[in-house]
């Protein structure tokens, strides 16, 4: 291979500095995010990242937060740069922003943003940014509806376009699209946020022209994407090779009560790695499909949590990689669907992946993890009749793998949040949390129990206030592995005046009274290997702590 | 009669002392090994060891300074007592959920941390106030009695109570805490309105329950430390090091060790702030590079950078401390091949075995080893023992461990290692900085530890700082920077209301209880009027936001008018210094209301350096700098002229300066050295 000639000639010690050097970029553009954005959503829930490119638009070093945002912004580049704007359209001082789904974007909340970085007079690199912003207009508020049919529905969608042209904004286009969305000052701000990180980007890549000359560093990045390339296909030329199927369901799209399979068999050969997706069904009419980005970000997810550890994630991980996928189908949604709770199916990807992969790595891969983000929204007024809106993610148990029990309410997976606390919550909102504690007998059984999931009680302290949820997995239970029992499935109730009733797991809008209570009950995570093998000194422990009540048969 | 004070920093593998007699103004320095299973017996024995070189008795001491990391340890350790907590009924686990985010994004083993305190020992008790201090479900006097015998059923050693609400309103935690120390008054109680009455009950939760396991911990220390003392002589006041860059008194240390878990950066940090009132320099970045860490922290308008919240093995503490950025890298980080990668750190090869070089069975290669093999260390210094630098074995090493796997030479391979770490380094420092919004070309850089001296110029540049500070006594930097600490007291009480006009008598009210308090605390420590002072701060935030900055209250009690808008402008003011706006016109909230209070201890004077004769360089040594060997000149750092131009390696009993080419060296008044970058 030419190329990897050519890299042959970076020293070693070179190549290690640039790669920390280009990672330390991308986290101080995150910083820069982090630091001035205005949105809650950016500063607690962290769902924003960062990315540095080489010329030709290939990812060489990033900083997510969340796995969701794995390579997630790659795709994104390359559609763009194979469409309206081709590397060389690219002056110094643009910036060229998008949210379309069906431009290689997520869902409509997620604003990318990027810009190209210029040395010696020559396009040096990229730079990008991908910021969750508040609400993008739309049915719903937070553009997160959980009934929409369309993407028309979910919001606001921009097409790449220059918002920025050598460095002299589109005040028009700005002025558009803040009349769009519900809170123009928090767009504005999180927006300048992101454009000021762009330019942090430009500067970081500029000073490292500057210190190593733009053709040592393209030379560089050439040696790094190979590097990763190498190794993760030596990692996969270690698993035997062979052809590995798994089959998991979808609950329901929120509008009908049918499942929808995800259906992922893995092949390897040799050092190739080929995921083939194209047995899923297809798309829903439901918000719950995944563009084909979305869920290319839950395959690197899978891959690399399985194989990639002490590998650098660049476009070099591609390169072993094949995904197959059938347009039309809920993992590569087409024009018009709904796309806005992707995270459902990029979920359910990334378990049943690890599912696929298990066989290949025993020991290795955990039984399922709950598998959703448990996604729950109150909207009341306060004293003074001003809205309020608290929107709070929870979690359940992770699976159980060969020598370990599973971890009980834990943030794990495509997403990686923190909760609200409870006297945040009663702060801020009328509101009384009851209860918020770990699920008894959640977890699967096995000879390692899986993590146990939890409960959460709100009581409506205002006249009156209405209720959402983006839930999952109140039907298929997160499965546990060889031998072991899956999780308990999720659950929601309504409380009122002492009669419990179950609510199912989508819901927008639901009008509650005065001392109504809702009630979650988070998954539990699988179990692993045969129940009557577990240690009865472990059984014991857990009978003590209450982690299992000992009537479960 | 020679009075002195003492200054002792116990670390992983030293403990340093320094020594000050108040009145000649003179420092002795001394270091001893720490002695793990009781660092009191090192201390007392370090105490002896250094009077004698002070030619001085314990009993004409006036003050001793000791930083100590006995609860540090335990909860790196995981050593604790059984504790049990009393919670909120329906809140038990708050402990065991914690926040549930998880740091490894893509590992598939990522768990949580085992809870401070097992489930079947955590308690519930039926009672409940409202996020507004109201009683929801009170608590029945009758149930005090069954929880008592639940609790004495589990046999604890010490105990937590932390209840839902109860930094609004404490009523139901102080029942139960005067309950329980009526009724068994030899059980250590913590109690969470007492340790941090803050919102957000977990992390109230987790540092009442730590405070509760290092009370037993704590106090048997002091216990065995007081007997020594007492045994050597030892007649005066021992003040303790506390994570906020003050001290305590012992008793109060009995009663919050929590206050004691940060202090490791504490003595560095206040030698810092002094440095630079004595430089007249705003703002320095202070870098404390040992053998196993890189501890940045901040001088920022002439303060410590202090932050209300910290952390210690992935845990929240919350008591105020000095803020500081962490990296695993320092002499002895050790170098490795990862798949074909090289690696610098983060673990290190420590004190034992150590560095190749010091042939103590080392067989890791490390900095210090790259260090020696670049020429960086004088080959003929003397180690302890009368030992010299091994540099055929380090050398022989390197080649086969680094060297050869990665097709380059010795030389190269040693370099490489330096690079990487003076990279990881810079990124630490730019890290620091760019989380505050500051701009390194408004720092200059201050270099102390270990191996502070080798490394400071290189990482500077990659910085883009060109002014490096190197104080005198870099090894006991920490310890010297006991020698000035006040004793303060941080106290706080929970706002929950906005900044207006209309809250004004409620704030005014918590401030002179606050005030109170810490009068009452002040007078227990036996400290003068002329000598108290305390400073009002407020937590902030926009109503909305899920995050609060800490602002300076302006001077004297809170009221309407001057004193109120200067509050709200310094707000605004600093939140658009960190975060890049402000918002003049909304609504503000009040999170929590903080009082520091400060007893000033008796000032000392910076001991004045004494005329280096200036003399020629020791000789010529070979050291390899951009990609050659060339010979430089080894200079003693006891007598260096006024100037110096690089490079050139200058040698002190414990530590190696390394001046680059292209950098200049000035003696200062004070005995430190100043490097400038291309300036003569």
């Amino acid at each position: 291979m030419s190329g990897a000639r050519k890299t042959e000639a970076v020293g070693v010690i070179e190549r290690e500095v640039i790669a920390h050097a280009l990672t330390a970029v991308a986290e101080e553009m995150a910083l820069t995010i982090w630091r001035t954005a205005h949105s809650s959503i950016v500063r607690e829930l962290l769902d924003f990242s960062t990315a540095i490119f080489d010329a030709e638009g290939r990812l060489l070093a990033q900083s997510a937060r969340i796995p969701q945002h794995l390579n997630s912004m790659g795709a994104a580049l390359a559609a763009l740069l194979a469409g309206r704007f081709p590397p060389e359209s690219f002056t110094p001082g643009d910036v060229v922003v998008f949210n379309d789904p069906y431009h290689g974007g997520q869902h409509i909340p997620d604003l990318l943003a990027f810009r190209a970085a210029f040395a010696e007079g020559r396009r040096i690199g990229f730079v990008g940014v991908c910021c969750h912003h508040l609400d993008m207009g739309g049915m719903a508020a937070g553009s997160y509806a959980a009934r929409a049919t369309e993407i028309f529905q979910e919001g606001l969608r921009i097409p790449p376009l220059r918002l920025i042209t050598a460095g002299r904004r589109e005040a028009a286009l700005i002025d558009l699209i803040a009349h769009n969305v519900r809170m123009p000052e928090a767009f504005l701000g999180d927006l300048e946020a992101e454009l000021a990180a762009l330019e942090i980007g430009v500067r970081g890549l500029g000073r490292l022209a500057a210190r190593y000359g733009a053709a040592r560093l393209a030379l560089t990045a050439e040696a790094l994407l190979d590097l990763s390339e190498r190794l993760l296909r030596e990692a996969i030329a270690a698993l035997p090779d062979g052809r590995y199927g798994f089959t998991d369901f979808i609950d329901d799209d929120g509008l009908s009560d049918r499942p929808y399979r995800i259906e992922a068999v893995v092949e390897v050969a040799g050092d190739t790695l080929t995921v083939d997706l194209t047995r899923s069904d297809e798309a829903a009419r439901g918000p719950v499909n995944a563009t084909r980005a979305s869920t290319l970000s839950a395959v690197s997810y899978a891959v690399l949590a399985a194989l990639g550890e002490g590998i650098p994630v660049n476009a070099g991980c591609e390169r072993p990689l094949r995904v197959l996928t059938r347009p039309g189908s809920i993992v590569d949604a087409r024009f018009p669907a709904p796309v806005a709770n992707r995270i459902v199916t990029t979920h359910r990807l990334a378990t049943t992946l690890l599912g696929a992969l298990h066989p290949l790595l025993p020991g290795r891969i955990p039984a399922a993890y709950y598998g959703v983000s448990y996604v729950v929204s109150f909207k009341t007024r306060d004293a003074a009749g001003r809205p309020r809106v608290l929107v709070e993610i929870e979690v359940g148990g992770g699976g159980a793998r060969a020598g370990r029990d599973g971890p009980n309410a834990f943030s794990l997976g495509m997403h990686n949040n923190a909760n609200i606390p409870v006297e945040m919550v009663e702060a801020g909102m009328p509101l009384r949390v009851r209860r918020y504690g770990l699920r008894p007998d959640s977890g699967g059984r096995g000879e390692y129990r899986g993590g146990l999931g939890l409960i959460r009680e709100w009581e409506v302290l205002a006249e009156e206030a209405e209720f959402s949820a983006n839930l999952e997995r109140f039907r298929f239970r997160p499965y546990g592995l060889a031998g072991g029992g899956a999780g308990a499935a999720g659950a929601l109730f309504l409380i009122e005046r002492g009669e419990v009733r179950p609510l199912p797991s989508k819901i927008d809008n639901l009008p509650l009274r005065q001392g109504a209570v809702i009630r979650l009950e988070t998954s539990g995570g699988g179990g692993w290997g045969e129940p009557a093998a577990r240690d009865p000194e472990a059984h014991a422990r857990d009978l003590a702590a209450g982690y299992v009540s000992g009537t479960e048969g | 009669m020679p009075r002195f004070r003492l200054g002792c920093d116990i670390g992983g593998t030293f403990t340093d002392l320094v020594l000050l007699l108040e009145e000649e103004g003179r420092l002795v320095l001394h270091k001893t090994p720490t002695t793990p299973e009781d660092p009191s017996h090192g201390l007392a024995r370090g105490l002896l060891e250094i009077c004698a070189l002070a030619g001085v008795r314990p009993e004409e001491g006036s003050l001793l300074l000791h930083g100590t990391t006995i609860a540090t340890n335990a909860v790196l350790e995981g050593r604790f007592p059984r504790g049990v907590l009393i919670t909120t009924e329906g809140f038990r686990d708050v402990l065991e959920i914690g926040r549930h985010a998880r740091r490894d994004l893509y590992g598939l083993d990522a768990a949580p941390l085992p809870p401070l305190i097992p489930r079947p020992l955590r308690l519930e008790v039926r009672e409940r106030i409202g996020a507004g201090g109201e009683v929801v479900i009170p608590l029945e006097e009758s149930a005090l009695g069954d929880l008592a015998a639940r609790l004495v059923a589990l046999a604890p050693e010490t105990v937590a109570v932390s209840l839902l609400n109860a930094h609004v309103n404490p009523l139901h935690e102080q029942r139960i805490v005067a309950f329980l120390r009526e009724r068994l008054p030899h059980l250590p109680v913590s109690c969470g309105s007492e340790i941090n009455p803050e919102i957000r009950e977990f992390e109230r939760t987790a540092s009442t329950v730590l405070n509760a396991l290092l009370m037993p911990v704590v106090a048997g220390y002091l216990d065995r430390l007081e007997s020594r003392l007492a045994a050597c002589g030892w007649r005066a006041p021992v003040l303790l090091v506390q994570s906020n860059g003050g001290v305590c008194r012992p008793q109060t240390a009995r009663r919050e060790p929590l206050r004691l878990l940060l202090s490791g950066p504490s003595g560095g940090a206040a030698a810092a702030r002094r440095f630079a009132a004595r430089h007249r320099l705003p703002h320095l970045l202070a870098c404390d590079l040992g053998g196993t860490s890189f501890d940045v922290s901040l001088v920022i308008d002439g303060a410590v950078a202090v932050t209300p919240t910290g952390e210690i093995a992935g845990r929240p503490v919350r008591t105020p401390m000095v803020e500081i950025h962490t990296i695993g890298a320092g002499g002895g980080s050790i170098a490795r091949l990862a798949k074909g990668r090289l690696q610098v750190g983060p673990e290190s090869a420590g004190a034992v075995p150590g560095p190749i070089a010091y042939g103590r069975g080392g067989t890791s290669p490390t900095v210090t080893d790259a260090d020696l093999l670049l020429g960086r260390l004088d080959p003929g210094a003397e180690l302890a023992g009368g030992l010299r630098l091994e540099r055929e074995r380090t050398r022989q090493i390197f080649a086969r461990e680094l060297a050869s796997p990665l097709g380059l030479g010795v030389e190269e391979a040693a370099r490489g290692v330096l690079t990487l770490l003076h990279t990881a380094m810079a990124h630490a420092l730019r890290r620091a900085l760019f989380s505050r919004g500051l701009d390194p070309r408004d720092f200059a850089l201050l270099a102390f530890g270990g191996a502070g001296g080798l490394h400071a110029i290189e990482v500077a540049e990659e910085v883009g700082i060109s002014r490096v500070y190197f104080p005198e006594a870099a090894e006991v930097f920490s310890a010297y920077g006991l020698l000035g600490l006040d004793l303060t007291h941080e106290l706080a009480e929970n706002g929950g209301f906005l900044l207006e006009e209309a809250a004004l008598p409620r704030l005014a009210g918590q401030y002179a209880a606050l005030l109170a308090r810490a009068r009452a605390r002040l007078e227990a420590d036996e400290i003068p009027d002329s000598a108290r002072h305390f400073r009002l701060s407020l937590d902030l935030r926009y109503r909305g936001q899920a995050f609060e900055l800490t602002v300076p209250a302006p001077e004297g009690p809170p009221q309407a008018g001057a004193w109120l808008s200067a509050l709200r402008e310094a707000f605004d003011a600093e939140h658009l210094r960190r975060y890049g706006h402000a918002h003049p016109g909304a609504v503000v909230e009040v999170v929590t209301v903080r009082l520091a209070a400060i007893g000033t201890l008796p000032p000392f004077r910076h001991p004045e350096a004494p005329p280096s004769p200036s003399a020629a360089p020791l000789r010529l040594v070979p050291l390899y700098e951009g990609g050659e060997w060339r010979d430089v000149p080894l200079r003693s750092r006891s007598a260096l002229p006024a100037e110096i131009e690089g490079p050139a390696l200058i040698v002190e009993p414990l530590t190696t300066l390394y001046l680059k080419s292209g950098w200049h060296l000035s003696r200062l008044a004070d005995g430190s050295l100043l490097a400038k970058r291309g300036e003569a």
